[in-house]
């Protein structure tokens, strides 16, 4: 029987290497799939809570992150798609600046 | 201690393809490193008792989103474009610091235990009412002094209502009146270990002058194993009862007793019944070890209804046996079945499925309008736009009227006032020969 604080634990490091992906890295598509695994880390918290109180709104709570999650994903992936268009790069310096 | 093993050993690799992840150079191995990551923490999700968001995971997150990033990054050819920039040299250093020192005070809070994990909320008792009690008369049901249910007759339940954890007193008053035909209390316990967490209370014996005995019954409601049902029988009867299936009418020798000797006020609980059986062929009978053949026992009260008495999958059913008065004064036993659905399993799909279609139907809907608007939102990004204006008809322009052009050859004008066609000047007629 595993402590739910192990799974918060690997829940809060697997958060912040998804944070520093946000931080560090400049490429836009890799940028998303930490994003990606940020929603991830507080899907398995949300999961180990639910089976510590044995209420499954958790699961559902879950179920609707991940909708979002894809239809985050759709939208973000259509962006890039169209600024790489317009600035043939996705390297997101290059995108502080609001024009064209 | 093999669960154990197994978290580090799926954790460890869920952190290091994290880490994996953030390295390396290649968009492609990214992608594919993120895709361990998920399968990671589906595997952790199974070991939480979460099987239908572990298969969720693997199908929505490692196939549907994480392929849709293989494609872009395979259609934008951006697997190494990420070349360091001089600006915002400072990020580095600075977004280390500051996830070191969540790191520090997440791993503080939750190891020193801070989060409160000791206290799940319990869960109030479920408390339903059976009158089962042939002398009673219809009753009023009131626990704690309010009115759960009113005008219930011999062989009625009340529904469950939930009430406070704790020291519970139920009445039952003859119908209209404030006299209590009984009158006692019962102590239901709060529970957060369980699903659902339901007793029964039923009134039965007594007679003319002796009021009625109030058993407290607590239910199993638990998940049952798929296809079957459970089966309880609690005896209100006098006397003690067996339960007999007599199997084909023509067959001595197939008559067998499901559970023999269940004393007054006994429950006993059938092991899992599967859903087709039929109830047909069963009857409770009276206990009699001086009868030879099973034949031969006197049959109390018969399962052959089946629009009363069937097998209903998940569910978890009661039969209450109680007795009934007949009009020259005789008892006769009566049964009363109870059927609830059993409580989901937990983290399966049917659980997901109720919750989701009764309580947070709402929040489904938008979820599927937001699903609907991003489809819609991402096909009008991604339209390509035609910058280049599309090839029209051009018409030839010409700096004078064609008319005009004709004018200047011809000689006068082509176009009379009031007939705004062009004409050529009449034809002069030559001059004849002769």
């Amino acid at each position: 029987m595993v402590q739910t604080e192990a799974f918060v634990m690997l829940s809060a490091v697997l958060f912040i290497l998804g944070a520093m992906g946000v931080l560090l890295r400049r490429n836009a598509i890799l940028l998303f799939m930490s994003v990606e695994l940020m929603l991830n880390a507080a899907n398995l918290a949300l999961v180990a809570f639910a089976k510590q109180w044995n209420q499954a709104e958790g699961h559902l709570f879950v179920f609707f992150v991940m909708a979002v999650a894809a239809a985050e994903v759709a939208i973000g992936l259509a962006l890039i798609v169209a600024i790489f268009r317009t600035k043939q790069s996705i390297n997101i310096d290059e995108m502080h600046k609001m024009e064209g | 201690m093999t669960e154990v093993i197994l978290f580090i050993i799926v954790g460890g690799i869920a952190i290091t393809a994290a880490v994996m992840m953030l390295l390396s150079e290649n968009a492609v191995h990214s992608a594919l490193f993120l895709i361990v990551n998920f399968a990671c923490v589906a595997f952790l999700y199974l070991m939480l008792d979460a099987p239908f968001l572990a298969m969720m995971q693997i199908a929505v997150y490692a196939g549907a989103i994480m392929v849709l990033f293989l494609f872009v990054i395979m259609l934008l050819g951006a697997e190494k474009l990420t070349e360091p920039t001089k600006q915002f040299r400072w990020l580095a250093p600075l977004a280390l610091a500051l996830s070191a020192a969540f790191l520090l005070i997440a791993g503080v809070a939750i190891t020193s235990g801070q989060i409160d994990l000791s206290s799940p909320n319990e869960r109030p008792p479920m408390l339903r009412i059976v009158h089962a009690a042939p002398y009673a008369g219809p009753v009023d049901v009131y626990a704690n002094g309010e009115l759960l249910a009113s005008n219930v007759t011999a062989g009625k339940s009340t529904d469950f209502h939930a009430l406070a954890a704790g020291d519970t007193e139920i009445a039952l008053n003859i119908a209209g009146t404030s006299t209590a035909a009984v009158t006692t209390t019962v102590s239901l316990p709060g529970d957060n270990t369980k699903q659902a967490n339901g007793f029964t209370a039923i009134a039965y014996g007594g007679d003319a002058s002796t009021p009625p005995q109030v058993a407290l019954v607590q239910d199993n409601l638990e998940t049952v194993p798929v296809r079957t049902a459970r089966v309880s029988i609690f005896n209100g009867y006098p006397e003690a009862i067996n339960l007999v299936d007599f199997g084909s009418e023509t067959d001595p020798s197939d008559d067998k007793i499901i559970v023999g000797d269940i004393q007054p006020g006994a429950t006993v609980e059938l092991p899992p019944v599967n859903q087709d059986t039929s109830l047909r062929a069963w009857a409770f009978t009276i206990v009699n070890s001086a009868a030879e053949n099973l034949s031969d026992l006197n049959v109390l009260a018969s399962l052959n209804n089946p629009d009363v008495f069937t097998i209903k999958r998940d569910s978890a059913e009661l039969m209450v046996v109680g007795a009934e008065q007949l009009l020259d004064g005789t008892l006769r036993a009566a049964v009363i079945p109870l059927v609830n659905d059993a409580v989901a399993s937990f983290g399966g799909p049917s659980s997901i499925a109720q919750l989701l279609f009764t309580r947070y139907l709402l929040p489904f809907q938008l979820i599927a309008v937001l699903l609907l608007a991003a489809m819609v939102g991402a096909i009008v990004l991604t339209h390509k736009e035609s910058f280049v204006p599309r090839r029209r008809d051009v018409r030839r322009k010409v700096a004078k009227p064609l008319t005009s052009a004709i004018t200047d050859q011809v000689g006068h004008d082509v176009l009379t006032p009031d007939d705004r066609t062009p004409k050529l000047p009449e034809k002069q007629p030559e001059p004849s020969g002769d």
